[in-house]
């Protein structure tokens, strides 16, 4: 019977973890804006986010909180499940243009050999197109580019050209709209002394 | 319980007076209900393929993906790194790299090491030798590379952590595993409908919350967000001009995806209508991993759907297993 307990308590403990998660998520979701339930930001937002920052430093200072975020990863609970939703996420793509010495070009993508690694390199091209920080998306493309540098030991610098692909609707699919992309940023790196891209 | 409270209830009919004093011990039987342990067969044998699905995938961009600074496409560092600003417990190659450089053993060696660990981990699994050391290995080297390739993370990561968590945490072995057949090794009877219902209930809580806020966008009710799911690469397997044609087809599909999803929770439960909506679950992961490549995906949520309703629900349950009790009768999952 005690053993029957512990399991309750703790199924009661994940399952409130993970409805908690998710509800978070959605409210984040609406908050924003990003579904259709009608919501006017500026009256509750300000209050929302002064009582999150709140809670984010309790939270630093909690001993508990490195235990239980590493339960939510562990539990693979530390997400919510909105897959493809409240809308498709947009699509994001890395191009390089490669500049050598004697003045030719050449282009490339961030390439990996299997379709499953190229799921995750989709995933990874998200992660930067969502992000805010410019800083974290410097950082990333530039590794992303010193990777893809390796194939390309002549060349002495680089351009390296985030977009978002803009897919259209079948209707204007239907009058001829090819996808196109919209461009977010670029970037000039150069071959350093130690083959790092500055 | 006051004394006031007591008269009331004993006033009342018994079964209701059972009903509002006893709910924990309901909720409890519940809970524990009896099954036999083929679910956890499906469950274990159905990870430990997923798990070899997902080595052999990614076989020749194993290294590249996890590799640290300068070895990789992004700096496993960097996402580590990332991942102890979050807590320092969360499983990562890092620790083994860090070991084997201190042995003197290089960090592409540790890595392909872990490759073949987590084969092995996913053969004894298969095969049910030493399950539940099998069973953790497997999570823990299975996390490790879903973690130091953080930032490369998409939805079977943490679908197969948690798959992975909850058969570590099962009371393996079941009858169809070597430790069982060897070993002579019995499952705890009394956890197997347990873990089968944490199981059910998680993916009632991933379905219903995944349909919720897909009913929330206003594009899954016109079918452009199912549109554009499909020519979004890397998803685009079916040229768009095919597609096309179906357009007509795509608002009701897309509002029938996110009511079998939100569905889901309330009627899998029930007798006829719970088979007919669990099978029409497993046909739309069929197609996402047909239509839009996402095998991994489609092959998760498949297996943990067969091991949670599957018996009882696709083919009948008839034997419990050896150590539960004989006169319990098997519920309908």
């Amino acid at each position: 019977m005690r053993r029957k307990n512990i399991c309750l308590a703790w199924l009661a403990f994940h399952l409130f973890l993970v409805t908690a998660i998710c509800v978070r998520q959605l409210s984040w979701l609406i908050a924003n804006g990003l579904t259709i339930v009608p919501f006017t930001p500026a009256g509750i937002a300000s209050p929302a986010e002064k009582a999150r920052s709140t809670t984010a430093e309790r939270a630093r200072s909690n001993p508990a909180k490195p235990l239980l975020v590493g339960y939510l990863h562990c539990a693979g609970i530390e997400g919510a499940y909105g897959f493809f939703a409240p809308n498709v996420p947009e699509n994001y793509k890395l191009a390089f243009e490669f500049r050598n010495r004697d003045g030719s070009v050449e282009y490339d993508l961030p390439s990996v050999d299997s379709g499953a690694a190229e799921l995750r390199v989709g995933s990874l091209l998200d992660a930067i197109g969502r992000s805010d920080s410019e800083k974290y998306r410097r950082i990333l493309i530039r590794m992303l580019t010193a990777a893809v540098w390796e194939n390309h030991p002549e060349a002495i610098s680089v351009h390296a050209v985030f977009g978002k692909l803009k897919l259209p609707s079948p209707l204007e699919f239907e009058r001829g709209v090819a996808p196109s992309y919209e461009f977010i940023a670029a970037y000039d790196f150069e071959r350093s002394a130690d083959s790092n891209p500055k | 319980m006051s004394l006031s409270r007591l008269t009331i209830l004993n006033d009342l009919p018994i079964p209701i007076r059972s009903r509002i004093i006893q709910p924990l011990p309901r909720v409890r039987d519940w809970l524990f209900f009896p099954t036999s342990d083929r679910w956890l067969s499906i469950f274990r044998i159905g990870l430990a393929v997923q798990l070899l699905l997902y080595v052999f995938s990614l076989r020749s961009d194993w290294n590249y993906l996890l590799g640290g600074t300068g070895r990789g496409l992004v700096s496993r560092d960097l996402a580590e790194a990332l991942l102890s600003l979050e807590s320092w417990m969360i499983p990562r190659f890092g620790w083994f790299i860090g070991l084997g450089k201190q042995l003197g053993i290089d960090e592409t060696i540790v890595l392909s090491l872990s490759w073949y660990c987590l084969i092995l981990g996913a053969i004894f699994l298969l095969i049910g030798l030493y399950s539940r050391v099998a069973a953790v290995a497997s999570w823990f080297l299975y996390l490790c590379s879903v973690k130091s390739g953080g930032l490369g993370t998409y939805g079977v990561d943490a679908l197969t952590t948690t798959g992975l968590f909850y058969l570590m945490l099962s009371p393996l072995p079941d009858r169809l595993s070597l430790d069982h057949v060897w070993r002579k090794k019995f499952a705890d009877s009394q956890l197997l409908g347990f873990w089968r219902r944490v199981l059910q209930l998680h993916l009632c809580l991933i379905y219903f919350f995944s349909g919720l806020t897909k009913a929330l966008g206003r594009d899954w009710w016109n079918g452009i967000n199912l549109w554009r799911s499909l020519i979004r690469p890397p998803f685009d397997l079916i040229p768009a001009d095919i597609l096309v044609r179906f357009k007509y087809g795509f608002p009701v599909a897309g509002v029938a995806i996110f009511l079998l999803e939100i569905g889901y929770v309330f009627l899998i439960w029930r007798r006829g209508i719970g088979r007919v909506w669990l099978i029409a679950v497993l046909i739309m992961h069929l197609g996402i991993g047909l239509t839009m490549g996402m095998y991994l995906f489609a092959s998760i949520m498949i297996i943990l759907n067969l091991a949670a309703f599957g018996p009882g629900k696709l083919w009948r349950e008839k034997e419990l297993s050896e150590d539960v009790d004989p006169s319990l009768s098997v519920e309908p999952a």
